[in-house]
């Protein structure tokens, strides 16, 4: 008795001690028997590749949503007609050529030969159109428009109205428009199709809710032949199978990647960094993902007068509300563009003269000419996106500063979906945009969205018509600029800069690459 | 007893029926709604109003509600939007962790909890006493995701002896199972345990002080006898309340261990549907959740007879 009680003891005193010790001392002491491999390694591999996501999708069918969470899982299994190269062009994907007629009203699709379905059947004409009729189904891009079985290997797309926009619309990622087997898609209910069938060079295998979704490598997937560039040419499924889990929990994600059982974390947050860069074996990647926009409520409230918007503007100092949001200049851009610079079609740093002003007399003068009498700013923010949140923050402190009284309203981010459509219910709010493939995509501008913040300004609209239905591509550019000119004077959002997101990856994952969300082909794993 | 048992069944009814209007009221009448959060950032108002019209979501909350009631007396817990599957049908597939870590982490709370309370109320006083009590203290102020990390950083990141989180069902083989077990069901038991020594200590330390403890003493009854047999026997009926109150809250509340330890059980399948404003898994869980603790207790009152003599209902 007295033996047992004295180890007793001892175990639960060495425990405590030991517990505390490695807690306080992870960085420096994490195993480092995974020695590193070189850089060289063999490609083709086999093995089973772990990516731990942080939110499980609704559904795999990338027609049903825009949300990041389909769109990075379904990439592993389906392909469209187009999609886009490293500098965000549209190149064929499914199609082995396409051809646009002279009105541009036209446009002919030649398919790739021999391209199999993950049940075994031959990807035809008929499966194309299906598909892209439920894609399209209510697509306000498209307008009126009418798919046609030309003969088995091609397909054509006719439109009302001319548009040179429609490559870039049909090779989108927001909501990738997938081909899948003709009688899957004409089956499908809106919340998504009932079976994942596509072309990709893996296939679905098993979902577990909440747990994990399994892919295989497809055997009978025929790459194109085409160099790989960005999204398209050349991909292979190089490993067996990849376990895509979902791991909600951010330390969990990291602990897990440090420790060797995930190969992949997705979405880090951004303190736990320096935690990775510590540990041998694991590799941050850092992304760029778009802009972190200030929304402004047009329709009604203080904001609904230009003069209040623009006094906000010439006062935000964006290293400040940046910094505070995403910590360290790894992370941000202070970058006026509504586009990425490496997507050349579009960037431009038009109205740069208003970002960043810094310039309180000129905001305070502005306020004066707005008439503001003191009434209460409420913004709207989430702790579910802490990067949002501390912009938020940061943000008031400066309106503050400036003379405006301001209210912060922290939600769950379901409740600030739902409150941002109401026009009573705030003034101001962050949120972040996924860089597009056209300016007519950001639902901000274009006032026949109705996105929240409610954007009206027949300008840009008129800019943005003209936009679509340019031929040249130079000309198309410079009416860009100029809808960011307006941008920047009348402020539908201010947007405070770019930003990356961060993701891990273990040294094991060779060629790991990324382009709008990680991509597991064309890459291997050196176990 | 069967009439006992009938009765205590049947005053379930209106408790189930208060609990089900309540969760659904609330669930509702926060904002935030499915549709909008399975569209996607980027989707238009429009979109997201056709697809409330589809779900059902714009008809009148009591239609809604008499929908949703109706279907339960047919054993209908209605269907989960997000997961496009029955509530009833995603409550048994996230059941299997939740319990197996409820029954690990009671087992090592009780294995932990009762020998600690029993030593320290023999000893009462001295430092062992004080020494388990303070340890106590530690693991009860002690938050359950510091000690899930401490767990995770030492077992999993420095020494790579376990898994540091995911889930395999024992049909992949127990020690597979256990591997991934260990960590959560330590981290929740080691708090529980906590509870269960205090409550066995004090259980404890009011029975010993009785006097047919005292007379068993003078007669000479070993001491390993007269606690075991005579003093803990006795002192169990205070301790299995709260094993009853614990258990019940382990497969309730053990939110924070399996979102840590990325375990797919009830805690992580309720938080996600509450992010996703998945009415009908919110709704459907909790009750069945009721219903389960209804019926924990009914258990532990009737496990009370086997203990104790005197409780039991004996036919009259």
């Amino acid at each position: 008795m007295n033996l047992n009680r004295k180890s007793y003891f001892f175990i639960m005193i060495l425990l405590l001690i030991s517990i505390f010790f490695m807690g306080c001392s992870s960085e420096n002491t994490a195993s480092d028997k995974e020695a590193k491999e070189g850089t060289d390694a063999v490609k083709a591999t086999g093995g089973t590749i772990k990516v731990a996501y942080p939110t499980q999708p609704q559904t795999l069918d990338p027609h049903a949503t825009t949300a990041d969470a389909t769109r990075d899982a379904a990439k592993l299994i389906y392909e469209a007609l187009v999609t886009l190269d490293s500098n965000y062009e549209v190149i064929p994907q499914l199609a082995d050529s396409y051809e646009v007629s002279e009105d541009r009203k036209t446009i002919t699709f030649k398919l790739r030969e021999g391209v199999k379905f993950h049940n075994g059947n031959d990807m035809t004409a008929e499966d194309i159109v299906a598909s892209m009729e439920k894609w399209g189904k209510d697509s306000a891009e498209l307008g009126e428009h009418q798919w046609t079985v030309e003969d088995e290997r091609t397909v054509t797309l006719t439109l009302t109205e001319p548009s040179s926009l429609i490559m870039y619309f049909l090779a989108d990622q927001g909501k990738i428009a997938a081909i899948m087997p003709k009688d899957i898609a004409e089956s499908a209910e809106t919340t998504g199709a009932a079976e994942y069938i596509g072309t990709g060079p893996f296939k679905f295998i098993e979902w577990k809710q909440d747990e994990v979704i399994k892919f295989e490598k497809f055997d009978d997937y025929v790459p194109d032949t085409d160099e790989t560039d960005g999204l398209g040419g050349k991909k292979e499924a190089l490993v067996d199978a990849i376990d895509w889990q979902f791991v909600p929990d951010s330390s969990t994600r990291v602990n897990g990647l440090i420790s060797g059982q995930y190969h992949f974390a997705h979405m880090l947050a951004y303190d736990s960094i320096p935690q990775v860069e510590n540990s041998p074996g694991s590799v941050v990647d850092i992304w760029p993902y778009g802009i972190e926009g200030l929304v402004f409520n047009k329709k009604q409230g203080v904001f609904s007068d230009v003069k209040m918007r623009q006094a906000v503007n010439a006062a935000l100092d964006m290293e400040v509300i940046m910094s505070s949001a995403f910590t360290d200049k790894e992370f941000y851009q202070l970058e006026n563009s509504l586009f990425l610079p490496s997507q050349k079609a579009w960037y431009s740093d038009a109205g740069k003269e208003n970002y960043n002003q810094k310039d309180m007399e000129k905001a305070k003068a502005l306020l004066k000419e707005a008439g503001y009498k003191g009434e209460e700013v409420v913004i709207l923010t989430s702790r579910d996106y802490e990067h949002h949140y501390n912009a938020a923050v940061a943000t008031q402190q400066q309106l503050e500063e400036l003379g405006i009284t301001t209210k912060l309203d922290v939600y769950d981010w379901p409740t600030l979906l739902e409150r941002r459509d109401d026009p009573e219910a705030y003034d101001m709010f962050f949120t972040g945009f996924s860089t597009t493939s056209t300016p007519n995509q950001y639902a901000f501008l274009d006032s026949q969205t109705a996105w929240p913040g409610w954007t009206e300004n027949s300008e840009i609209d008129r800019l943005l018509g003209e936009i679509k239905v340019e031929e040249d591509l130079e000309k198309a550019l410079a009416l860009t600029a100029e809808v960011q000119t307006i941008m920047w004077e009348d402020l539908p959002i201010i947007n405070t800069g770019h930003n990356s997101r961060v993701s891990g990856y273990s040294e094991k994952l060779q060629g790991y690459n990324q382009m709008l969300g990680p991509n597991f082909w064309n890459v291997g794993l050196n176990e | 007893m069967k009439s006992y048992i009938l009765k205590r069944m049947l005053s379930m009814i209106p408790v189930l029926l208060i609990v089900s209007v309540i969760v659904f009221m609330i669930i509702h009448l926060i904002p935030g709604d499915p549709a909008s959060v399975m569209l996607g950032e980027e989707a238009t108002p429009q979109e997201v109003q056709e697809l409330r019209d589809e779900l059902g979501l714009n008809l009148p909350i009591y239609e809604q509600f008499i929908q949703w009631f109706s279907g339960i007396f047919q054993g209908d817990f209605g269907n989960s939007i997000y997961m496009n599957m029955p509530v009833l049908e995603a409550f048994l597939g996230h059941i299997g962790p939740t319990l197996s870590l409820a029954l690990l982490a009671q087992s090592i709370s009780i294995a932990i909890a009762i020998p600690i309370g029993v030593i320290a109320a023999k000893r009462r006083g001295t430092y062992v006493d004080q020494l388990f009590m303070t340890i106590a203290m530690l693991g009860l102020s002690l938050p359950s995701f510091l000690m899930a990390l401490l767990l995770m950083l030492l077992f999993g990141v420095n020494l790579n002896w376990l898994p540091v989180a995911g889930y395999a069902p024992i049909s992949n083989g127990l020690w597979n199972h256990l591997q991934y077990m260990i960590l959560p069901a330590i981290s929740l038991g080691a708090i529980q345990a906590a509870v269960i020594s205090r409550m066995s200590r004090s259980s404890m330390i009011d029975i010993l002080s009785m006097n047919y403890i005292k007379t068993a003493k003078a007669k000479g009854v070993k001491d390993r006898v007269v606690i075991y047999k005579h003093a803990l026997r006795n002192a169990f009926i205070p301790i299995l309340t709260i094993l009853g109150e614990t258990f019940g809250s382990l497969i309730t509340g053990a939110v924070v261990t399996e979102t840590v330890f990325n375990l797919p059980g009830i805690g992580q399948l309720v938080i996600n549907a509450i992010v996703r404003r998945d009415y009908a898994v919110i709704q459907g869980t909790i009750l069945i959740i009721a219903l389960a603790y209804l019926l924990l207790n009914l258990l532990i009152d009737l496990l009370y007879g086997l203990v104790d003599p005197r409780v039991r209902f004996n036919r009259k």
